[in-house]
């Protein structure tokens, strides 16, 4: 996603600036680009180029005079990567300089009106209307943050947006719908998309509420809402950018793998209490409710989204609960439900996915409770939910999601013996071989771990095939899903999962010699009938990986990764060794795994 | 100033537990060997470290990440083939810079060992070399010195050979040039940082320097046990997040709890334990003098002492891990009378009542069905049946 970052303050901005989009290259990018009002408030110099942050420093000076800047990474949405629709976006005078986050829905309209009134337009991107429409204000007489604030009331759609003018000793900024967290340092202030862009300057932050005007100066923050003046609460951020480095590994995504019996056992530290076969999660929802509830909806992203579907089968098994999965984006609160029994959980790592906050929002218009489940303390979906629970995975670099899967999974789980004892549908010792299950995940975890060498070769082995097919049953089926959204991802071959059952009903025409066949084949993922699958494409020359526990058919397998015994939370285990396999297949090709083409770990685009 | 830590090593004498963890992150009072280290290293006010590492490295990897959470920045240097220590130390160099400290990662050391080297270095542009008086020197390098001048490293002489009782504790003050000489010194395939010291010992250019603290090794499955004690005995023991013990329970002060550990009613966690993450202990369990890796659980009734139980290992309702000494066989060799229970290996399965007899060691995913009786050593992965 596009991320952006402000400086203003007694130092070069330069280097503040460049290092603060090196910390967001991770939200991934095609373009970057920075603009500096130099110390007299002469001019605006941009620097914008396609491509990475590296070729852009090639066309920045060593260091400037400026103590006043915005940069940009840019993640398309309007308009190609190119150099001219990098951000910033200046006006023609040369005395606005924008970088934006997010979608303006009705540029369209705006960049109309702006052509007739003799606007000359560069880029094909939404951004560069504002510029213009600032420009336009400020010859109006209004000062910089007025002049935000009016045009702000004239988009449509999401954004954060960032504004630096020859007119204005500072900078402003506004926000509605799109990340925006604001730095307060030692005579020097910042805006970003996020924390990690400049906290090496500063951990004191606020988070600004949409429709915010803030205006930002060397010694001063303020906050405006509707013309007020108003106050926002200073936050400490205790996560270090540091904790963001790779500590030995290659890859970040390898790190987060060998991470999570650690995430896990933070995931479920003082949660379980197996004694009285319950959990403790600190959630605040009403007994009568959580009774009353008829349906639990689902809304989520990716793997998030297979987390979900996860869920689904242990909420429905275990809390006697009507429980519907919905890829966020697709989610609306439609007819047949009463939004007083119907609760629905966002879940979603970062807290600021824009789809799934996009559903949460509808749900909660709708008048539905919602419960964010997210890894990220502070974060939109974790301030804008009615209840947050937290899935304490620590942070999470690369892009393919793995460690925050295991820990959603795992909280979900708690979640639904939350609500199985709250509802009276989970007997005490049905409850405590759950959570049984659910403590012995990080040693199992760390056993299929310990098979890494073994999936290396595997992967090698197998690293050539034409496509990938992943194939479970019940809780095996989003397992399934997952392991091949992980390849398709970092390793960018073709790679479909299927619910075993549906292989004959289709995919199976696609089935051949040269197509490896990934198959769950544990508990929880009806082994004996998926094996059936299993003998149906071996018999067209498939070659089968099986991750099997109990050594289940192991006749009928070309490799198997062994799976240790975990009732219901074998294909949870199981899908470990599938990241490694992705991981091995793509560390192969050399692609790059920690930032794979195209995609970005926090999507805050809808 | 940078320490090297040399970490890459296997430590093929304590199998299983080294199947999947090098040596240095065997845990001692709950906290791997690697870790004392480093505490000591920080005590001795050193904050940047070169991690060489190369056997099963993504467990250190794991654990340390960048070294945020110790105050220090950890950079690794990969040894791919463990080809002795010189081999490791010279992976390290394209991350020093001038003079630094080299030390092992599996030795449990008092941090004036580090401070003395670094001073003694300080004052003399000699190599530095700490030594340590230890009761069986046959087992190291014996070095004899004159004034402080080294004149000779024996490693592990036979014993009617040995000349003095103090050692190469593993601690060194060393210059850049060291990488040029170890290059240069002779090898048959591995290459000891020994060999290139024992060329400056015999021109005069090498210093020793004597400390009289803590110094422990973990040469053997034993030692863990006794060491494990002694470091909880001598620095307290340390208590996790989380970690609950039923009132009903009894857990001795001198017990190192990890974070979220169980301990269930009338459960009896006697003197010299350490019990890791999210280990449980069933209600009238009794667990003494062992150590317990992470996530492993024992059950109720279950007697468990002189003891190493690895990571995610079960021992089942009422079996008896009874203690004592026995006669146990490590590569070939008899060592009599050693103090172990037994050893389990990681993920390994003890059924019901089941008996292991004192000096027994199971291998990893070993699966033992309820009462059967256990005696001597039993392979990785095998089941082990009742009769």
């Amino acid at each position: 996603m596009c991320g952006i970052i402000g400086y203003v303050g007694e130092s070069d901005a330069l280097p503040i600036l460049t290092d603060g989009l090196k910390n967001l290259e991770y939200r991934g990018y095609d373009s970057a680009g920075i603009a500096l009002r130099d110390g007299e408030g002469d001019s605006l110099d941009v620097y914008k180029r396609a491509g990475e942050i590296d070729a852009l420093r090639e066309h920045l000076p060593e260091s400037s005079g400026s103590t006043t800047g915005v940069g940009h990474t840019r993640w398309s949405t309007h308009g190609e990567p190119t150099d001219a629709n990098a951000h910033p976006h200046a006006d023609e005078s040369g005395e606005v300089a924008v970088v934006h986050n997010g979608i303006i829905e009705n540029y369209d309209e705006l960049k109309s009106e702006l052509e007739e009134r003799g606007h000359q337009f560069l880029s094909e991107t939404d951004t560069e209307v504002v510029p213009h429409l600032v420009e336009e204000e400020l010859d109006d007489g209004y000062d910089l943050p007025d002049a935000v604030e009016r045009v702000a009331d004239r988009l449509e759609g999401s954004f954060a947006l960032g504004v630096v003018s020859t007119d204005f000793d500072g900078l402003v900024a506004i926000r509605q719908d799109s990340p925006l967290v604001v730095g307060i340092g030692d005579e020097a202030n910042f805006i970003a998309s996020d924390v990690t862009a400049f906290i090496e300057h500063t951990r004191n932050v606020c988070y600004p509420e949409d429709g915010d005007v803030v205006t930002v100066t060397a010694d001063e923050v303020s906050f405006r809402h509707d013309g007020e003046v108003v106050e926002r609460p200073v936050d400490e951020v205790e996560w270090e950018a540091e904790a963001a480095e790779k500590g030995g590994y290659d890859h970040y995504m390898l790190k987060e793998i060998h991470e999570q019996p650690q995430a896990l056992r933070q995931t479920i530290s003082g949660r379980l209490d197996e004694m009285a076969g319950d959990v403790d999660l600190d959630i605040d929802l009403p007994e009568e409710y959580v009774a009353s509830v008829e349906e639990i909806q689902i809304v989520a992203c990716g793997t998030s989204y297979h987390a979900g579907l996860y869920a689904k089968r242990l909420l429905e098994e275990f809390a006697d609960v009507r429980v519907n999965v919905e890829v966020a984006s697709e989610y609306e609160f439609t007819g047949g439900r009463d939004p007083w029994r119907t609760l629905v959980f966002a879940v979603t790592q970062s807290g600021e996915t824009a789809d799934t906050l996009s559903a949460m929002r509808a749900a909660s218009r709708a008048g539905a409770r919602t419960l964010a489940v997210t890894n990220t303390v502070g974060s939109t979906a974790a301030r804008e939910a009615d209840h947050a629970l937290y899935i304490r995975a620590g942070p999470e670099i690369g892009v393919a999601a793995t460690k925050t899967f295991s820990s959603q999974v795992a909280t979900l789980s708690m979640l639904s013996v939350y609500f199985g004892r709250q509802r009276g549908s989970l007997s005490v010792d049905r409850a405590q071989t759950l959570l049984e299950h659910i403590r012995g995940l990080p040693g199992a975890i760390q056993q299929l771990l310990d098979q890494e060498n073994a999936i290396r070769e595997i992967a090698g082995e197998y690293a050539d095939g034409d496509a990938f097919f992943f194939v479970g049953r019940y809780l095996g089926t989003p397992v399934a899903l997952e392991g091949a959204l992980k390849l398709k991802e970092i390793a960018y071959v073709h790679a479909e999962g299927f619910a075993a059952g549906e292989l004959k009903h289709g995919p199976l025409a696609l089935v051949t010699p040269e197509t490896p066949v990934l198959a769950v084949l544990t508990e929880g993922a009806r082994p004996d009938e998926t094996l059936n699958n299993v003998k149906e494409v071996e018999s067209r020359g498939a070659p089968v990986v099986g991750f099997s526990s109990y050594e289940r058919g192991e006749k009928y397998l070309d490799t198997v990764v062994g799976v240790p015994e975990l009732g219901l939370l074998e294909p949870l285990v199981a899908n470990a060794g599938m990241q490694l396999f992705a991981y091995y297949v793509a560390d192969g090709m050399g692609r790059a795994i920690d930032k794979p083409r195209n995609l970005a770990k926090s999507v805050t685009v809808e | 100033m940078k320490a090297v830590i040399l970490a890459a090593g296997e430590g093929t004498r304590l199998r299983p537990l080294t199947l999947a963890r090098p040596k240095p992150m065997l845990p001692v009072a709950n906290q791997p060997l690697l870790e004392h280290v480093v505490d000591a290293v920080r005590e001795a006010g050193i904050n940047e470290v070169v991690f060489v590492v190369g056997y099963e490295r993504e467990r250190i990897q794991s654990y340390f990440g960048d070294g945020d959470d110790w105050g220090i920045d950890i950079e690794y240097a990969v040894q791919e083939k463990q080809l002795g220590t010189g081999h490791a130390l010279l992976q390290a160099e394209p991350y020093v810079d001038g003079e630094f400290v080299a030390l092992n990662g599996d030795r449990i050391l008092d941090p004036s060992a580090v401070s003395k080297v670094v001073d003694a270095h300080r004052d003399r542009s000699h190599s530095v070399m700490a030594v340590t008086r230890v009761e069986e020197p046959t087992n190291y390098g014996v070095v004899e010195f004159d004034g402080r001048q080294v004149t000779s490293i024996e490693e592990k002489p036979p014993t009617h050979a040995v000349s003095a009782d103090t050692i190469n504790a593993g601690v060194y003050a060393l210059e850049e040039s060291i990488f040029d000489d170890l290059r240069s010194s002779e090898t048959d395939g591995e290459l000891a940082i020994t060999t290139t010291l024992r060329e400056y010992a015999a021109r005069g250019d090498l210093t020793a320097v004597r400390f009289d603290g803590l110094w422990l090794d973990v040469s053997y499955l034993w030692d863990l046990v006794t060491v494990n004690a002694q470091v909880i005995d001598q620095f307290g023991a340390p208590r996790g997040d989380s970690a609950s013990a039923h009132d009903e329970s009894t857990v001795a002060d001198a017990v190192a709890l990890g974070g979220d550990v169980r301990v269930r009613p009338s459960a009896v966690v006697l003197p010299g334990t350490a019990l890791g993450d999210n280990v449980e202990i069933g209600a009238n369990a009794t667990v003494s003098n062992a150590v317990v890796l992470p996530d492993a659980t024992i059950k109720d009734g279950a007697v468990v002492k002189d003891c190493i139980v690895g990571a995610n290992a079960s021992v089942g309702p009422n079996t008896t891990i009874e203690g004592g000494n026995a006669d146990v066989v490590v590569d070939g060799e008899v060592h009599e009378d050693v103090r172990l229970g037994g050893v389990l290996g990681d993920n390994t399965s003890l059924g019901g009542a089941v008996a292991v007899a004192p000096g027994s060691v199971l291998g990893n995913e070993a699966d033992v069905e309820s009462g059967a009786v256990v005696d001597g050593y039993v392979e990785d992965g095998a089941v082990v049946r009742r009769g």
